[in-house]
């Protein structure tokens, strides 16, 4: 290929030159490129990363009445936190992975006795775990307990989801997604549902990978109305409480 | 009988297919190639299995390093000639240090940082800064081998913007005046951007602990600059 082939018609005449086959040798060429190749592939990132959107309130003092308070029956405040070993490294269990708690209380925190003191023993807190979908597609740990209580936005984002897939709002791709996200929304905000409101808190162990892990299963379960929020001490005297109680 | 006679081949093997295949995979990584940021840590963020994507240019970064330690960056286009609109030029960068080194005099003028021009140059080249006021000048009269030397040493006392749990805007701490000074650096689109919450991105290590991560999300949230992205890494729903 690399060669340059001069015919050789008739016969040779005497003292005609001789033909010369004129050949590149491409060897250097591609070991140029090669390392000009790996250059650029040690040097680039293909992948852009995700972000996670979030708003935060205002920190600016709001009128009593004018707060849009959550009815008990549908809030639930998640506390993560992070088992941390004596030196403040993170524990790992077999594979490797941070074990990260959740610990959650439906409503209000039930500590105050008959005499206004607080007791945190007997707390209405209960302790789980993140963890994904088992084999079958079960949701499993905080991921099951946030599923059932927004059961009905899910139902129905369900249903939206398999129309997506027939393409039964548009055959264009394009359209479809489109059409598919509003009504997702829709629904997401849809105030007739009973709908939970997560409010999630952090203790100053948690590492930010469970903070993270938190905002996740709220875009996993469809939630729309969840918040960031400042742990105080009756949720510290809690999980106190709740590890004097139950152990680590 | 005549001997059969072997024909010698020649060894020779033909570059130029290779060479043809190598220059094509050139091409395609010259063209998908963004460089990476210089950063002072390696960050690993946690996986989340939001889609969105993140736009590397026109944002501001703040970076938190496992040890808590705050770097901030202001990543803009380098092909300015086709973004007028882009924010990260070196002009840009040198008004938001003489800014926040304003800002930081008049509220210390008992310890006044002075910076010279060329200062300023230097820092206008700078990726990711993250060094106390008072140890400014220091640091950016020092090689550039040193400086990246100093600021990816996270044991050392004066690397990362010091930050508390301030909430008066009146006397802020060092976070919150590098913020303001990009934010007032008299780039509209930057100022835009960051009122819609796309123009500042989060970006801590998944082992950081919330504790400090925390101080960074309170001051966003007092100097109201209430929505920005947090950075994370691509997973799927059954992990």
């Amino acid at each position: 290929m690399a060669q340059i082939e001069q015919a050789d018609k008739g016969k040779k005449k005497k003292g005609a030159q001789k033909k010369m086959s004129i050949h590149v040798d491409f060897t250097p060429m591609v070991d140029m490129n090669m390392l000009l190749i790996t250059f650029f592939m040690l040097c680039t990132t293909m992948i852009k990363s995700q972000t996670l959107s979030i708003a935060l309130p205002t920190n600016e003092k709001v009128e009593q009445s004018e707060m849009n308070k959550a009815k008990d029956s549908e809030a639930i405040t998640l506390i993560v936190d992070t088992e941390r070993n004596e030196d403040g490294t993170i524990k790992k269990d077999e594979d490797g992975n941070a074990r990260n708690l959740v610990y959650y209380y439906l409503g209000k925190p039930m500590v105050i006795d008959e005499n206004q003191d607080s007791i945190f023993e007997d707390s209405n807190l209960e302790r789980t775990v993140f963890l994904g979908n088992d084999a079958s597609g079960m949701q499993q740990g905080i991921r099951k307990i946030l599923h059932s209580r927004n059961k009905p936005v899910l139902e129905k984002i369900a249903v939206l989801k398999q129309q997506w897939r027939n393409k039964e709002f548009s055959p264009k791709k394009d359209l479809n997604d489109s059409i598919y996200q509003a009504r997702a929304k829709e629904v997401r905000n849809d105030s007739t549902l009973t709908r939970p409101v997560v409010i999630i808190k952090a203790t100053p162990n948690a590492s930010w990978a469970s903070v993270i892990g938190a905002l996740d299963e709220m875009q996993i379960n469809q939630i729309s109305r969840y918040q960031i929020d400042n742990i105080n001490k009756t949720d510290e005297g809690m999980i106190d409480a709740y590890i004097r109680k139950h152990g680590n | 009988m005549g001997k059969v006679k072997i024909k010698r081949k020649s060894t020779l093997i033909d570059m130029t297919a290779m060479s043809d295949v190598t220059v094509l995979l050139l091409t395609f990584f010259m063209l998908t190639s963004t460089f990476l940021q210089k950063e002072p840590v390696t960050v690993i963020t946690p996986a989340s299995v939001s889609e969105e994507k993140v736009s590397t240019s026109n944002v501001v970064n703040v970076l938190v390093s496992p040890e808590g330690k705050v770097f901030l960056s202001v990543a803009g286009e380098a092909d300015l000639a086709n973004n007028p609109e882009s924010w990260g030029s070196e002009p840009l960068r040198k008004e938001i240090l003489k800014n926040a080194v304003a800002r930081y005099n008049q509220l210390h003028p008992s310890k006044k940082v002075v910076l010279t021009e060329q200062d300023a140059d230097v820092f206008a080249k700078i990726g990711s800064f993250g060094v106390p006021f008072q140890a400014l000048p220091t640091f950016l009269r020092l090689s550039q081998t040193e400086q990246d030397k100093v600021i990816s040493d996270m044991s050392r006392a004066d690397v990362g913007i010091p930050i508390d749990d301030n909430t008066d805007l009146n006397t802020p701490n060092e976070f919150q005046i590098w913020m303001q000074a990009i934010y007032s650096s008299g780039n509209d689109n930057l100022q835009a951007q960051m009122k819609k919450g796309e123009g500042i991105a989060v970006k801590a290590d998944q082992i950081t602990p919330y504790s400090t991560v925390h101080h960074v999300l309170d001051n966003l949230q007092t100097l109201k600059m209430n929505k920005f992205s947090l950075l994370t890494a691509l997973k799927t729903e059954s992990d």
